[in-house]
């Protein structure tokens, strides 16, 4: 667990005095490397909020929050421990978007290639580590394309393969599945749970999708900015081996796939 | 790393050339301003340089000829000649009229010289020199005439027997060149109608016309009909002798105003030509302006279109410099397309002005670091819009 996401304690309040809000109240999560964990609730229960604390994007009011097991914040102790949040985000933080987001003016494999790059990998280094993860995501054949010519489904596998670019130990999903249809929703997900195994990063989905919430093996239910931890849909034991949930997610999309008559992308 | 602003550029390529082209149409337009004013004092310049003169006599106390009216009398060459240090003296005369040729008008400076004197064409293009005293002509070849036209001149025809080229006034206007005689008579001489009237004013005269004095009135008249004057002296030195030394001594012993060169360079350069030059001062002003708030609009505008993608890079873990950076080469790309259509767009159009358009190097390369001045101040807008762009709004829809 300690190489995946711990969250001690975290709380953020906005304003002061009499108008000040609390958004999240110690709020506890940890998540280990390779799992995906829904986390849902109603609109301004503190969702937003967290991602943003998580992200490193606004500062906690207080708690501790470890990343591959290393302390990135902790408010008894200085508060961030790097000043490059930038760097932070870029090497160990990976974004998934509700909508692609993808830079219009790069193709495919550049707008995978771009976080490497910006990392200060050779251009030959990054463009192979994309042209990898197109490969993993099945969209090979699309890399020398423009965003624009692609469908949504692609448009997210491609900005899956762009949060995994810089292999960071953790991926913050904002609602990536909300302007999807059941189908590429489904697909979506599989894909991320497929990434999360192969490449043991911890998966947060922040999510109002209820066809996917049966998916999760861990839900947070976020609600008055507090967190509670419950179980998903039923599972099986994870495999212990690969410290992962593979066989549950198996079961899944055998489930998924007998009920949309979606084939497993060929990912070894 | 990938060029984030070369990316973006081939992405719109279509709206960044239009608008590239677009802002290098006004930098011509500057461009050319630059160059009109550059041909109006090439334009004096050469001008002087062809007279062949070294010292300008004229009235005392005027700055003509050029810059003010001056008149002196025809022999006061003569004077001249008798002086150390002159090795020739001419009379000349200038006068802005309008020529008729065929059924239309030409707006010209007429001028009066001596054949073989200071004061005719330095070099000609086409045809001869006059080679008869009268009603020959030769002109610029701004004025549009042609060898063998015949061109009328107040009440008589003249013969273009030779064309030259940069010989205008301060004022634009193409010269043509005719016999002194010839152009005093054309300045001075009034039609039929004004001279019986004048005849009859002074008959009327009784002063003029006593009957006591035989000869009186002819005389009179006759001295009314015919002019002695000149607008000027072109002088030349002699070996030996320094222009400013020579003028000093017009100036001290026949009580007229001499310029050299360089003080009449300065007259046509820095006074005759000064309010053009402000004119033309403001007009660059104001169009640097106008290219400044173009580019910044443009640059603006398109960084405000990318505010989405910009929140998504910053947020990715983009530097602000290379975001910066992607703007400034944006305005950079778009100073430097308009910069090339400019400097083409001028010289393709400048031949076609009216007047001289000179396009120098040195002008260019101001031109072309002024723009990226310009260009790189211009971004800033859009730069600080874009680093104010905070990474968060891409999370949280």
């Amino acid at each position: 667990m300690d190489q995946g996401i711990r969250i001690e304690g975290l709380s953020k309040r906005y304003g002061e005095g009499d108008t000040a809000v609390d958004a999240l109240k110690e709020v506890n999560m940890s998540i280990a490397p390779g799992e995906v964990v829904g986390l849902v609730g109603p609109s301004g229960s503190g969702k937003t909020t967290l991602l943003k604390c998580l992200g490193a994007v606004i500062e906690p009011t207080r708690g501790r929050m470890t990343l591959g097991g290393e302390v990135i914040y902790d408010s008894a102790d200085g508060g961030w421990k790097t000043p490059d949040l930038r760097a932070l985000r870029r090497d160990r933080i990976g974004f998934i978007f509700q909508a692609p987001y993808l830079i219009p003016f790069l193709d495919v494999i550049d707008n995978v290639a771009l976080l490497p790059m910006l990392a200060g990998q050779t251009n030959g280094a990054s463009r192979a580590r994309a042209l990898e993860l197109l490969q993993a995501l099945d969209v090979t054949h699309r890399a020398k394309a423009q965003p624009s010519e692609l469908s949504g489904g692609e448009q997210q596998r491609v900005s899956i393969a762009r949060a995994l670019a810089n292999q960071p130990p953790v991926i913050l999903a904002d609602e990536p599945t909300a302007p999807l249809d059941s189908e590429r929703a489904l697909a979506v997900m599989r894909i991320l749970n497929q990434m999360a195994s192969q490449y043991q990063t911890a998966i947060i989905v922040v999510t109002h999708d209820e066809k996917i919430i049966p998916i999760f093996k861990r839900i947070y239910h976020i609600r008055d900015g507090r967190t509670v931890e419950e179980a998903g849909a039923p599972r099986k034991a994870a495999h212990p081996e690969r410290g992962g949930n593979d066989k549950i997610i198996h079961a899944e999309e055998t489930i998924v796939a007998e009920e949309f008559h979606i084939l497993k992308p060929d990912i070894t | 790393m990938i060029s984030l602003a070369g990316r973006d550029i081939l992405h719109s390529w279509g709206r960044f050339v239009l608008t590239g082209i677009g802002l290098g149409l006004l930098i011509g337009a500057t461009l050319t301003m630059a160059g009109v004013y550059r041909g109006m004092v090439d334009d004096a310049r050469v001008m002087l340089t062809n007279s062949g003169a070294d010292i300008w006599v004229v009235q005392q106390d005027t700055q003509g000829p050029y810059a003010e009216a001056s008149s002196i009398r025809d022999d006061v060459y003569r004077g001249l000649l008798g002086l150390p240090g002159v090795a020739q003296a001419a009379s000349v005369t200038y006068l802005t009229m309008q020529v008729r040729h065929g059924d239309t008008d030409s707006r010209t400076m007429v001028v009066g010289f001596e054949p073989g004197q200071p004061g005719e064409p330095g070099y000609l293009v086409a045809g001869r020199r006059l080679l008869r005293g009268h009603f020959e002509a030769i002109a610029d070849v701004k004025t549009g005439f042609r060898l063998g036209e015949r061109i009328r001149i107040r009440r008589h025809d003249y013969e273009v027997v030779g064309l030259t080229r940069r010989m205008v006034s301060s004022g634009g206007d193409p010269m043509v060149f005719i016999p002194l005689k010839d152009a005093q008579e054309a300045q001075f001489l009034k039609d039929n109608d004004a001279i019986i009237s004048d005849r009859a004013r002074t008959a009327a005269n009784p002063a003029l016309n006593r009957p006591g004095v035989p000869g009186l009135l002819d005389a009179v008249t006759a001295a009314q009909t015919i002019n002695h004057s000149v607008n000027a002296v072109l002088v030349k030195v002699g070996a030996g002798n320094t222009a400013e030394t020579v003028a000093r001594e017009i100036r001290r012993w026949k009580h007229l105003q001499a310029y050299t060169r360089e003080q009449m360079e300065e007259i046509l350069v820095a006074k005759l030509i000064a309010t053009s030059a402000k004119q033309i001062g403001m007009f660059l002003a104001i169009l640097t302006i106008v290219s400044a708030a173009i580019v910044a609009f443009i640059i603006y505008t398109m960084t405000l279109g990318k505010i989405r993608e910009i929140a998504v890079l910053k947020l990715i873990g983009t530097r602000n410099r290379t975001i910066a950076g992607m703007i400034l080469q944006q305005a950079m790309g778009l100073g430097l397309i308009g910069f090339v259509v400019g400097k083409i767009s001028a010289t393709l159009w400048g031949p076609a002005f009216p007047k001289y358009v000179l396009l120098e190097t040195g002008d260019a390369v101001r031109a072309f670091v002024i723009i990226m001045v310009v260009c790189a101040l211009a971004s800033t807008l859009a730069i600080r819009a874009a680093l104010k762009v905070d990474p968060a709004t891409a999370i949280g829809g």
